[in-house]
């Protein structure tokens, strides 16, 4: 079965908005992993979930100056740039790891966020072949 | 500890492409602590190489290990067999571990994933920088504990030179610190500023780089 978009999601703040949020197909289109903060991703993490076939990588933290752990977010923002550093180096397209910043409010912001990444997916010719990327979601 | 940092991934990619089963080999030690070449950064490069090789359909089995050091023979008995089975090692140690894994392993290529830098410090969280050039002659007890030879850009032992401005090195104005306006402030702060009066005489550098390749025998300790 091919696999969805791995999200990891600060439980602080962008979790409550993601588990919030009652859209079926944007709920079907990632799956969902929680975190402490998002300054816990690495980016052999990220990576290795590209290796494993995941067509995207999103990470979704605090909104910058609103971390619980002070600068877990910027962390997890300079950690997306090594690794999207390194995917270019490697000849692939960055756009597979994304970062963006939500509270626990902004549920309405998950679905376009989502669908962006499925976009520039889909778009940027990025996932392994034979992956269909967000089977389910609304166009 | 020695300082290093990751090659371009392209340089890498390029001496291992021909490999069909290469091992990835960590050093535990120096580069582990600067963050360069520990067991993070083997999974982050043998990912890497897996999805390059995936996206330019090229076939290589890539294995992982980490070791304690590359510098000392013993710790190599723990990846022997994944060194056998491997064509080649990708070696994240420095130069030394480089070098030595290839003396331990006969007629098993040794490359290198790092440029190995220089003797250095954890100035701040993510920063190092260079404190020992490794002369082989001390000379620290003249000069307040700062070492013209490693911080000053000339290796002066009788500074500053003229192109010391405002604290800075003329070699690059934003980034470096002159080493001279360093050892000026610390024997000031010490008030010992009169020592730097006398000449420090010509230097024996035979004791280092120009004396060839380095070598110590303690006698006490040869089996």
């Amino acid at each position: 079965m091919a696999k969805k978009i791995i999200a990891f999601a600060c439980e602080n703040s962008a979790l409550k908005a993601v588990e919030a949020l009652s859209d079926p197909a944007v709920l079907g289109a990632v799956e969902l992993v929680r975190l402490p903060c998002s300054g816990k991703v690495e980016i052999g993490m990220v990576l290795k979930c590209l290796e494993e076939g995941y067509p995207g990588v999103l990470i979704l933290a605090c909104p910058i100056d609103n971390c619980k752990f002070t600068r877990g977010n910027r962390r997890a923002r300079s950690r997306v740039e090594s690794a999207r550093q390194i995917l270019r180096a490697a000849g692939l397209p960055e756009e597979r790891v994304h970062i963006d910043f939500l509270s626990s409010v902004d549920s309405h912001k998950v679905a376009e966020i989502v669908r962006s990444m499925q976009q520039r997916l889909s778009v940027g010719a990025a996932g392994p072949a034979g992956i269909e990327i967000g089977k389910g979601a609304k166009a | 500890m020695i300082t290093a940092v990751q090659k371009p991934f392209n340089e890498i990619h390029g001496m291992v492409r021909e490999c069909r089963n290469l091992l990835v080999l960590g050093c535990g030690t120096c580069v582990t602590v600067c963050m360069a070449g520990g067991e993070k950064e083997v999974g982050i490069l043998a990912s890497t190489l897996r999805l390059a090789n995936r996206e330019q359909k090229i076939s290589m089995k890539i294995t992982e290990d980490t070791i304690e050091r590359q510098c000392d023979r013993e710790f190599f008995d723990a990846v022997r067999d994944k060194v056998e089975a491997a064509d080649a090692v990708l070696s994240m140690a420095c130069g030394v571990g480089v070098q030595f894994a290839s003396e331990v392993f006969e007629g098993k290529r040794v490359f290198p994933a790092l440029n190995t830098k220089f003797y250095g410090t954890n100035e701040s969280v993510g920063i190092w920088s260079e404190r020992c050039a490794g002369c082989g002659t001390c000379v620290l007890d003249k000069f307040g504990g700062v070492c013209p030879i490693a911080r000053c850009s000339k290796s002066l032992l009788n500074g500053p030179c003229g192109g010391s401005q405002n604290g800075k090195c003329e070699v690059d104005q934003e980034r470096i610190d002159c080493g001279w306006q360093l050892i000026y402030d610390r024997m000031k702060s010490l008030g010992l500023l009169h020592l730097l009066e006398a000449n420090e005489p010509l230097k024996d550098w035979s004791t280092g780089r120009d004396g060839g390749p380095g070598k110590i025998v303690r006698e006490d300790m040869v089996l």
